[in-house]
């Protein structure tokens, strides 16, 4: 279980977190939303352990995990940037591999890269140099490197995973981490596209300056009204699900 | 490794072993000038093999110095002698020696370990590292390193070193103000100190160690801060140990041939263009790559006659690794911005 107790964050003096609580089982799909710095990102870094908070805690499992030493924490949660980077000229297999880096056994990882490049359809593109990759293609590649990486029972924060993909591959994506969440992770994922909540995720966590609004299920957090009130546009939804009608 | 990687360190190893058979017998007659090929007679061949050993050392030094700095800064410029590690060290040591000769440290054991420690590794150590703090303090943009700031902060703080080395230089006894000059324009010293060589010697082996064994760690640390830590590195601690091995190196190559450019660039670029980006191959790759830099250029140093003596080094080595440094600086990826942290 994902435990997160009056957490609060700090940029120097700006309030980026406000006392935040919430917990989540695993086996499902939260959609962390919100208005752009809204403190989404800020949130999933304190949830896999790399922003240390100036007040409250996140467990997993009962664990701290900002008290974690790397090596440990990268065995309980994976982590996915919104822009990735690379400063050094890998081929797209050698990037997934390390995701495998704190892993304790090499014949288990080769399964789980070759699995990670599978459902990522990534099998063309492995021998390729991460660098000459479009950006929607090196999104997938750094989304593989996390599956790589994550225990099957354990903890996934993405941040912004959809922001360049395409249709199809966005549904792919979707899909990869459905599958994870049914085999028994937790998978945190910070969206701006509110009408993929609804297929993504059973939870919806929505924060709105460093505080959390609301959280619950899809339906009963997103309503129109409400995201009017805040996004000033104008939302509908119907029986494909939340659509933005026109802006205001 | 792979078979490329094991082929590239073959060819970097071959450099080396033809640089070291040239320069033992490339030789020039001081009374008549010109340049001789021949296998030499015995004093002669130790004094050649003393600058192969020197070249070989700080050569090595240098290349596995300038490959951490690039590596842990994300920074392809980077280098000892291009962000003013190199010039720290020699102002380190350089301060050193003129206090000992002012306080005269004979009678205090510990005030005498820490002005001459190991032939001047120690000071130019702390001297090394104080530059890398400052530099990276000053490289920072935006809570962000920046390639060109940091390199920008590292040749003014270089400059500033500089000039403080020739000021503290000018305080020093007239007698050994001769000595210095050579060393403060880099040489390779066909009698090296042998306390500055076996410090380097000793230190170029813990370096390696340590950064062979970081190879995969430095790997999952170009993918920048927040990913790196959550795959499951620890950046300040591998930071922390490998900057001092940077520097130490750095020290360590100025303690034995002066401050000396642009080896410790080109020896890491030089060996990704062979083997690729892996860093548990560019370690000893890089090593070697710096051997056989220094090695050449001081055997093609010894067959140029310019009438004037012979060149010093650090020209010949600044000839050849200044263009590599603007086309490193005008490629692609600098100016897409993949390179930054």
């Amino acid at each position: 279980m994902l435990k997160i107790d009056s957490l609060s964050f700090h940029y120097g003096r700006r309030s980026a977190l406000k006392e935040i609580t919430a917990s989540c089982d695993a086996g499902k799909v939260v959609a962390l939303v919100g208005r752009n710095g809204s403190g989404k990102s800020t949130l999933l870094r304190a949830i896999a352990g790399l922003a240390h908070p100036s007040g409250g805690s996140v467990s997993w499992r009962g664990q701290r995990l900002a008290g974690l030493a790397p090596a440990r924490r990268a065995l309980e949660v994976a982590y996915v940037s919104q822009r990735p980077s690379l400063s050094i000229d890998l081929t797209v297999h050698e990037m997934i591999a390390l995701g495998r880096f704190a892993a304790k056994t090499r014949l288990d990882s080769i399964l789980r890269i070759d699995q990670a490049i599978g459902l990522m359809g990534l099998d063309a593109l492995k021998e390729r140099s991460f660098h000459e990759l479009s950006a929607g293609e090196q999104q997938r590649c750094v989304i593989a490197r996390a599956l790589a990486q994550h225990e099957t029972n354990g903890l996934l924060a993405l941040d912004e995973p959809f922001s360049n993909l395409d249709p199809g591959e966005t549904m792919r994506v979707v899909g990869a981490l459905q599958q994870s969440a049914q085999a028994g992770a937790l998978v945190v994922v910070a969206m701006h596209d509110l009408s993929l909540v609804d297929r993504v995720a059973e939870n919806v966590w929505w924060l709105e300056q460093g505080q959390m609004i609301a959280a619950g299920a899809p339906i009963d957090v997103l309503t129109p009204t409400k995201l009017e009130e805040i996004f000033h546009c104008e939302f509908v939804r119907g029986a494909q699900g939340l659509t933005l009608a026109a802006r205001v | 490794m792979t078979k490329r990687q094991l082929l590239g360190i073959l060819v970097i190893a071959i450099l080396l072993v033809t640089g070291v058979i040239a320069r033992l017998l490339i030789g020039r007659d001081p009374a008549v000038g010109g340049v001789h090929f021949n296998w030499p007679d015995e004093n002669i061949f130790l004094l050649r093999f003393g600058a192969v050993r020197s070249a070989i050392v700080g050569g090595a030094c240098l290349g596995l110095s300038g490959l951490l700095l690039q590596a842990l800064l994300r920074n392809p410029l980077a280098s000892p002698f291009i962000l003013g590690l190199s010039a720290g060290a020699g102002l380190g040591a350089m301060i050193a020696a003129w206090s000992a000769s002012v306080v005269g440290t004979g009678s205090v054991a510990w005030i005498s370990f820490i002005a001459h420690g190991a032939d001047g590794v120690i000071p130019g150590t702390v001297g090394s590292l104080s530059v890398l703090v400052l530099v990276y303090a000053l490289g920072r943009r935006g809570g962000r390193l920046d390639p060109l700031t940091l390199v920008l902060a590292g040749t003014v703080v270089a400059t500033i070193c500089g000039a403080l080395t020739l000021l503290v230089q000018s305080l020093m006894p007239p007698s050994s103000r001769g000595d210095s000059w050579m060393w403060f324009m880099g040489q390779v010293p066909e009698l090296p100190s042998s306390g500055a060589m076996w410090t380097a010697i000793a230190l170029l082996f813990c370096a390696f160690i340590a950064s062979f064994q970081s190879g995969a760690a430095l790997d999952v640390s170009s993918t920048g801060d927040d990913e790196a830590e959550s795959l499951g590195v620890s950046l300040r601690s591998l930071r922390i140990l490998l900057f001092i091995c940077a520097g130490a190196l750095a020290s360590a190559s100025v303690a034995l041939c002066g401050p000396i450019a642009f080896v410790g660039f080109v020896a890491p670029h030089l060996c990704r263009l062979l083997i690729g980006s892996r860093h548990r191959a560019l370690v000893p790759a890089s090593v070697i790559a710096g051997a056989a830099i220094l090695v050449w250029a001081d055997a093609v140093r010894q067959s140029i006659d310019v009438g004037a003596g012979r060149l010093p080094i650090g020209v010949l080595t600044a000839l050849i690794g200044g263009p590599v440094f603007l086309m490193v600086m005008r490629s692609r990826r600098m100016r897409a911005g993949e390179w930054s942290c």
